[in-house]
């Protein structure tokens, strides 16, 4: 009875840890101005999917480095649209945008993804993943071979991409890491890529420009890019609620070059066991929302493990600061002795009284001087004539 | 005449008799027709709780997510306002809440701060504003040293700080004119609610309407009222003004694009003498427009909401037109008029059952004319100079009150790379054009007496990119006269990474805070009576960017040539 329990637990501790537990979406938009409209179109319309999908708000991080729903050049205040048609509202009234504007860097990007942030960072603008979260990763802009340029000020190049995604797997930041990328030349971005457990898709080859579906006259402007209008036509047609079947591997398939007018790739080398077992992952493994919960047996987990954990890695900083020489202890850089250094209150920072330059006190005193002056003068010349 | 004046105190005085009780929640509308087919539509959503609940965490009315990141921060009193547009005083008249409700163009938050000395202080304003930002999907975190200065003069604490406590709070100051204000700014306002704008007024506030209005600011007042025994309650207030162009508001969702009516359609002006079948002038109207709540904000009012106190407030929508603009009520409703010594204020109380109501007022043509409050103050700023390296800056503001002088606070705060020189600061006193007997009286009085207007002088000079510049003057202006500050600047070079993405639209410069302050000696917790100016926008000398990849280039061909 008791083996039996313990297979069964075996069993589902297997099983559990070929599953993911939860699922993020981090969709960046890297361009800014009204007339790149369509590609915070294409970021909105896969946050509506995932949304759709059951993503709640909390696991997507949002990047839109402009504002389009409120510029005074829409003539649709508060909102964006990706078809002519306007049959859907992408900004509508329930949107949580996380980074914005001149938030939207490549170096934002790079600590978001790796969780190198300051320590006041919100909650809601860190990437919380773990070793069992799948991750989408959706980017949009302009770019070119092996790079992709942010707000047209910078770039991230491939070699970046590649070894932030490094560093996440390290970090043991990702289960499953689907990349996809709409942009000029966007096979090129996933090249680089070297870490595992990463399924990539691209618009277009090397020397292939990723094109506009269509312009809607009154928005005056293009809305959707073509990869994007064909990835949404699938996810809206044939991915309809959470509990569906479709796989990745439909999802590329559907893709049509004569539609879509380049050639998107597709990358599965990094996937464990190759092509096959990343075209049976679920669409719902990337787009949707799991919440499978873990079950951690009181054998393998004991209260005092952190402990040990964070002491032998205390000992480990400490060796490394002795080898650079350096005389502070962990103790003093971990800061667990709690001592709060009350300082005097010293005077206050912040603007000083300017004082009237007509007082008389202050003639007086630039009259003494002047006086003063002509008084060492006369007695010098005095001095001199005595001479 | 002064109805707005009466209605302002009244919703005070209102809002303070609400907050005896513990723990309660009230809200209320004020619809007000402007002229030239505007209206002003005023939220206002009151809640508090004991301190001692808000200590143990146990918050009712009181967001969650705000309380724990004041208690984390130390916060004990903030305001934060979100804005958009200009108020037209010459139009509109005197501003809601006596303009101390709204703040500048984009972002502003101030805060009394707990802490022992300044790094204490600095670090918790910094945690806060990280905080803020995640909470209101808002680039606060952007407020940083170089934009954070600490007024004297200009903000006096709203709430009753308990006794000796005031040694203790700083009050930090930062703004954010470029910020944008959409959508994702209006949500999470919506959710700190009670209701969450899914029922009573606030499931009127729709963020295609809001973002659409001419002028539009939301604010959140949180301060402790505190009384002599020690007991102290925590007010929360949000506060959503906005003016809304009734014409416009009422174009479809979908077909928004203003598009020419038939000419069979358009009522013309017949007495031009090129009136005929294919040319029209169209006819100035008088009447006031018709116009219905649901139209206005695209959806009727759903119901009331049930968690408001009954006790205290009964109305929570009141419209102030004239006593014979007549009101179409659908939905159950209880009117109550002339409730407030106002004959031009009717109230009604939302159904309880949930379904919806509505206010229609058809098309008429009234007796009397709405008559505006006049403001106390209009003041307008601008940037002179021309070239890449100075300019200059002049504030005109004028006191139209033809009795009584005005005494202001005028608070710049100037970003870094703006660069005042305090020596040219200059304040002139010139009488107002008015065609009246009392020019030359006046203008006599200020040769006479022509004495500095500026009384008091607060400044902290910038440090580059450490920084910016803090001014603060203590003016007199007197009766029908207008003063003209103006100084000069000098404009920094920057790096070349210090440029935004889109440099060349410009630098946005903070709006001027300017406070009036009143002759009565005004108690604590009374809100002051301020105006801003609008933001500017400051060209600096940017560089082409592309510069260094032509001379690159060229270099590499004339090297290319050579060899």
């Amino acid at each position: 009875m008791i083996l039996r329990s313990v297979f069964m637990l075996l069993a589902i501790a297997f099983y559990a840890s070929a599953q993911h537990t939860s699922n993020w979406a981090v969709l960046v938009s890297t361009s800014r101005f009204w007339f790149n409209y369509r590609h915070l179109a294409n970021v909105l319309s896969l946050y509506r999917t995932v949304k759709r999908l059951g993503i709640p708000d909390s696991q997507i991080i949002l990047m839109l480095p402009d504002d389009m729903a409120c510029n005074p050049r829409n003539a649709f205040p508060g909102t964006v649209y990706n078809n002519a048609d306007r049959a859907l509202d992408l900004y509508g009234d329930n949107i949580e945008v996380d980074y914005r504007g001149y938030e939207v860097t490549v170096e934002n990007f790079i600590r978001l993804m790796t969780d190198r942030v300051g320590e006041d960072m919100p909650r809601s603008k860190r990437l919380l993943t773990d070793d069992r979260s799948n991750i989408l990763v959706y980017m949009t802009g302009h770019g070119g071979n092996e790079f992709l340029k942010f707000q047209d000020a910078e770039e991230i190049s491939a070699f970046d991409l590649a070894d932030a995604f490094a560093e996440m797997w390290e970090k043991k930041r990702y289960h499953e890491l689907l990349f996809m990328i709409d942009t000029c030349q966007a096979n090129t971005m996933y090249s680089k890529f070297y870490s595992p457990n990463i399924i990539a898709t691209g618009s277009s080859e090397i020397d292939q420009s990723s094109y506009s579906h269509h312009a809607d006259n009154d928005v005056g402007v293009a809305v959707i890019d073509r990869y994007t209008y064909y990835n949404l036509d699938f996810l809206e047609t044939q991915v309809r609620e959470p509990s569906s079947k479709k796989t990745i591997g439909d999802l590329f398939d559907s893709y049509d070059e004569s539609k879509i007018h380049s050639h998107p790739g597709v990358r599965y080398d990094l996937f464990p066991g190759g092509e096959q077992p990343g075209r049976d992952r679920l669409v719902m493994d990337f787009f949707g929302n799991v919440q499978n919960v873990e079950l951690e047996s009181s054998q393998t987990w004991n209260e005092t493990a952190w402990k040990e954990d964070l002491e032998q890695l205390g000992r480990m900083i400490n060796a490394a600061r002795k080898r650079h020489n350096d005389t502070s202890t962990f103790e003093d850089v971990v800061g667990t002795k709690g001592q709060v250094v009350k300082s005097a209150m010293l005077k206050r920072e912040g603007a000083a009284k300017v004082a009237d330059k007509n007082s008389l006190s202050n003639q007086a005193v630039g009259v003494a001087a002047l006086l003063g002056c002509v008084g060492i003068w006369i007695i010098a010349s005095w001095f001199e004539a005595g001479k | 005449m002064h109805f707005s004046l009466l209605l302002n105190s009244a919703l005070i005085l209102f809002s303070r008799l609400a907050s005896a009780s513990t723990s309660s929640y009230k809200e209320q509308l004020l619809l007000r027709p402007l002229p030239q087919n505007a209206l002003l539509a005023s939220f206002n959503f009151k809640s508090n709780s004991s301190s001692t609940s808000f200590e143990q965490q146990n918050f009712r009315y009181f967001p969650r997510s705000l309380g724990q990141i004041l208690q984390h921060a130390h916060t004990k009193e903030l305001h934060l306002r979100f804005s958009l547009g200009r108020w037209d005083a010459e139009s509109w008249g005197a501003r809601p809440w006596d303009g101390a409700r709204e703040g500048g163009t984009g972002v502003e938050l101030w805060a009394w701060v707990e802490s022992e000395n300044d790094e204490e202080a600095n670090a918790r304003w910094l945690t806060l504003t990280n905080a803020l930002s995640g909470l209101f999907c808002a680039s606060l975190n952007f407020i940083d040293a170089t934009k954070t200065i600490r007024p004297v003069m200009t903000f006096e604490p709203e709430g009753i700080h308990p006794k000796g406590a005031m040694d203790k709070l700083q009050l930090l100051h930062g703004t954010l004119p470029h910020e944008v204000v959409c959508t994702e700014n209006l949500t999470p306002f919506l959710k700190l609610l009670p209701c969450k704008g899914k029922a009573g007024i606030s499931s009127l506030l729709d963020g295609h309407k809001l973002f659409d209005a001419a002028w539009q600011t939301m604010a959140i007042d949180i301060r402790p009222v505190c009384a002599a025994d020690g007991e102290c309650t925590l007010e929360i207030e949000h506060t959503v003004d906005m003016v809304l162009d009734i014409a416009r508001s009422k174009r479809p969702r979908d077909n928004p694009i203003p598009r020419p009516l038939p000419i069979e359609q358009m009522e013309c002006d017949t007495s031009k003498s090129y009136h005929g079948d294919d040319t029209c002038f169209p006819l100035h109207k008088s009447s006031e427009p018709a116009w219905s709540v649901s139209e206005v904000f695209g959806h009727p009012l759903k119901g009331s909401c049930t968690l408001s106190d009954t006790e205290t407030t009964t109305e929570s929508i009141c419209v102030n037109v004239p006593s014979d603009r007549t009101i179409d009520v659908k939905g159950a409703f209880n009117i109550s008029q002339s409730s407030h010594n106002n004959d031009n204020l009717r109230c009604f109380t939302l159904p309880t059952d949930g379904s919806d109501f509505d206010l229609s007022f058809p098309e008429q043509t009234l007796q009397a004319p709405t008559t505006l409050q006049k403001p106390n103050l209009y003041a307008a700023r601008s940037i002179t100079g021309y070239g890449q390296e100075r300019g200059g800056i002049q504030a005109v503001v004028s006191n139209p009150s033809p009795t009584s002088a005005v005494s202001i606070v005028y608070l710049e705060s100037l970003p870094w790379y703006m660069k005042p020189y305090l020596h040219t600061l200059r304040a002139v006193i010139s009488p107002t054009n008015a065609n009246n007997g009392h020019q030359n009286k006046s203008k006599s009085r200020s040769t006479e007496d022509n004495l500095n207007p500026v009384k008091e002088t607060y400044y902290r000079p910038a440090l580059d990119r450490h920084r910016g510049t803090h001014l603060e003057l203590r003016l007199e202006i007197p009766a029908s006269s207008t003063l003209i500050l103006t100084y000069d600047f000098e404009k920094a070079v920057l790096r070349y990474t210090e440029y935004p993405p889109d440099a060349n639209r410009g630098f946005d410069v903070a709006p001027a805070v300017i406070r009036l302050l009143s002759s009565r000696e005004t108690e604590g917790g009374a809100p002051g009576m301020y105006l801003r100016t609008t933001s500017l926008l400051l060209p600096l000398p940017t560089p082409d960017f592309s510069m260094p990849y032509n001379v690159i280039i060229l270099t590499s061909t004339v090297m290319a040539l050579g060899m």
